[in-house]
């Protein structure tokens, strides 16, 4: 694995405005969701960074923003050492070949009217190809990657006429039919049944060992991340406040929102004794952030330092980053903020 | 006698003017004050099961055959208002979309009160109080009744759900998929909350899930399903520690752990029986790696191999072997080329 970066995310931001109430109307200042809100990050050629984090932590939007599905506020993105803030159609054209996108429901992302050999040809097509032979070779080539096997079989079918792993495997098939360099995959299992998403994890594990293809992977479940992804970076309301690779981080959280995530992960094994760490299930407000750290309202290691916090990224190990100044030490919980309720 | 008691319960779907069994001769009991989880992939019958004790089967749904007992009471057959009386009173379910369940034009404290008012003789003072008292249980406060739904997150909604689940103390609690598609937190605080719950007003629950490690976290025992049919049903424990049928050593295999490093996850190739026309034998003898001629001819019976551990597999004595082969991914593949095969047969008439 090369240690250049395929993918570096400088100072990314992404505000959405709030619409203004009646009485606010002359108010001169916008307020703003900061979903993405400042962050830096590297994805290295030939690894698979998992992105986690709860609904609203702005995971989703990072993704969005690196396929150009949305555009950032303010930042950077520099791909394979090119920044890439191309506005022509061509640049735009081309760099859709080299990134392309696995969405979460397989049901949805499909165009009910377009058989598996027309989805899967549709971008062949936009990006010049004619050649009707060669068009149909890739596609049964992308398809026979993807497992749907045997490729002719499913080449006529309809999404309708599929369940949902198979769905999926078109998608991917979709996604590595113009042999990008970079996939981003949105939460690609969390709709599928417990037995497909171990295909469909062993698929992705493979397009990384055999095709050497670099991933970002966001979820909100740490136990597919922990089997797929080589690092981890968690996100909270748009921050990140954890980075390392995954094993470490998994096992040694130095961030209290990584620990929280990890406690709340259930465990199939009856014997396992885990420390339960409760914390308040409303997801809190996005517009009027804490001064300091914004796990604060939160965190149930919380002290009154914690308002100094500017989520520097803290590299506490090599290669390891916390944002929490309390990382690499012992952390208390404070007494105040132990829920009973179980 | 147990305190609910299911035996042979068949319920049929009409469709396209054939019968569909997607429940197929299940039987079991479950104690006072335990909890039993559920699981199955898709279509294997655990939310039917659900809908059929609460009575809320679709119009072409029937339980055709069967029996459920609940504290000695035969619910099979009652009239649409003797169901009415035991819906809430004895049974409560939380359904997938609780969330959406909502009426939109009350408020929650409204929609609460109303079942409360329906099912006892309580007045509107007391009816409140209880309103209240639930709330508390959940975590949500007194002022929150007078909240409509739509100034409520998702995670609220499900929470005020649940308090309305229990407002009337059940003796069974029917929880389907109650957090799938929630975060994880959110996920831990509603389990956690519906579990104390439970304990608390000594209720059993029927929890149904596709996960197996939220059964392992929260459930006394688990009932595995397969194609309408009971393929295991043992304690948490014994599932997790000495598992027999082929079908739960895969599903063992196909969950990533957060707990220790997993080399490789090994699904389960093919896909769930066709129920209008299912297979004669064992349903899943298809995908089974350890198939003999024998499982494609007789469907082999639920029987107890060990204290309250039953299974419904031929080769139950095999199973020493079986539990070091299932590890392997070779097993697993064997299936799945048999399966390309075959379906590589048949494609190639399909599409000349």
């Amino acid at each position: 694995m090369s240690e250049k970066p395929l993918v570096k995310i400088n100072h990314l931001k992404k505000y959405y405005p709030v619409r203004k109430k009646f009485t606010e109307l002359f108010n001169k200042e916008t307020t703003f969701v900061r979903a993405v809100d400042d962050i830096n990050l590297e994805i290295r050629k030939g690894e698979i960074l998992g992105l986690a984090g709860e609904s609203g932590s702005g995971k989703t939007t990072t993704g969005e923003i690196i396929v150009r599905l949305q555009d950032k506020s303010d930042g950077e993105i520099i791909f394979d050492g090119h920044p890439f803030d191309a506005d022509t159609r061509e640049d735009r054209l081309h760099f859709r070949k080299e990134i392309q996108m696995i969405f979460q429901d397989p049901y949805e992302t499909l165009n009910p009217r377009f058989n598996v050999f027309e989805t899967i040809a549709e971008p062949l097509r936009i990006h010049g190809l004619k050649d009707k032979k060669e068009i149909y070779r890739k596609v049964v080539q992308a398809l026979d990657i993807a497992e749907l096997k045997p490729p002719e079989h499913f080449l006529y079918s309809f999404p309708h006429e599929l369940s949902g792993g198979q769905r999926q495997r078109v998608a991917i098939a979709r996604g590595i039919v113009l042999e990008p360099k970079f996939l981003v995959a949105d939460e690609p299992v969390s709709m599928l049944d417990v037995s497909i998403r171990a295909d469909i994890l062993n698929l992705l594990r493979r397009l990384r060992d055999e095709m050497g293809l670099t991933m970002l992977y966001v979820s909100h479940d740490l136990s597919t991340i922990k089997y797929l992804c080589d690092r981890i970076a968690v996100m909270y309301l748009g921050k990140i406040v954890e980075e390392g690779p995954v094993d470490v981080v998994l096992e040694h959280p130095q961030h209290p929102y990584t620990k929280v995530l990890l406690a709340a992960v259930p465990v199939a094994d009856p014997d396992h004794q885990k420390q339960r760490i409760l914390i308040d299930d409303e997801v809190p407000d996005q517009i009027n952030l804490p001064d300091g750290c914004r796990f604060i309202p939160r965190c149930p290691f919380v002290t009154d330092q914690c308002s100094t916090c500017t989520h520097e990224l803290f590299e506490y190990a090599p290669d390891q980053f916390s944002a929490c100044i309390f990382a690499d030490q012992d952390q208390v919980l404070n007494p105040d903020r132990i829920i009973e309720d179980a | 006698m147990a305190f609910l008691d299911v035996t042979d319960l068949e319920i049929t779907y009409t469709v396209g003017g054939g019968g569909l069994k997607a429940v197929d001769g299940v039987s079991f009991q479950l104690e006072e004050g335990q909890s039993l989880g559920v699981v199955g992939e898709s279509g294997c019958g655990k939310t039917t099961i659900a809908k059929g004790m609460m009575q809320l089967l679709p119009k072409n749904g029937r339980i055709s055959a069967g029996s459920i007992r609940l504290k000695d009471r035969e619910l099979v057959g009652l009239s649409k208002d003797a169901v009415r009386r035991v819906r809430l009173k004895e049974i409560a379910m939380i359904s997938q979309s609780a969330m959406n369940a909502l009426n939109p034009v009350y408020t929650i404290g409204d929609q609460l009160i109303e079942g409360i008012l329906t099912h006892t003789n309580f007045s509107k003072k007391e009816a409140y109080e209880r309103a209240v008292q639930v709330f508390s249980l959940v975590g949500l406060e007194e002022k929150r009744l007078r909240s409509y739904p739509h100034q409520m997150s998702g995670g609220m909604k499900q929470r005020a759900v649940i308090a309305m689940a229990l407002s009337l103390k059940p003796a069974l609690i029917i929880a389907d998929e109650p957090t799938t598609a929630l975060d994880v937190v959110v996920q831990d605080r509603i389990l956690q909350r519906i579990l104390k719950i439970q304990k608390e007003i000594n209720s059993s629950m029927i929890f149904i899930t596709h996960d197996i490690s939220v059964v392992g976290e929260i459930c006394d025992s688990i009932m595995v399903m397969y194609g309408g049919k009971v393929l295991e049903h043992s304690s948490t424990e014994q599932f997790f520690h000495t598992p027999f049928h082929p079908y739960s050593l895969g599903l063992q295999n196909a969950f990533p752990s957060i707990t220790e490093m997993t080399e490789q996850l090994i699904s389960i190739p093919g896909s769930p029986p066709n129920l209008i026309d299912p297979p004669q034998g064992c349903r899943f003898r298809d995908r089974c790696p350890f198939a003999q001629p024998i499982c494609a001819k007789e469907a082999p019976e639920l029987r107890e191999v060990a204290p309250g551990h039953r299974v419904a597999c031929h080769f139950t004595e095999k199973v020493d072997e079986f539990r070091v082969l299932a590890k392997k991914n070779e097993t697993w593949e064997s299936v799945r080329n048999r399966l390309i095969q075959e379906l590589h047969e048949r494609g190639g008439q399909l599409h000349v």
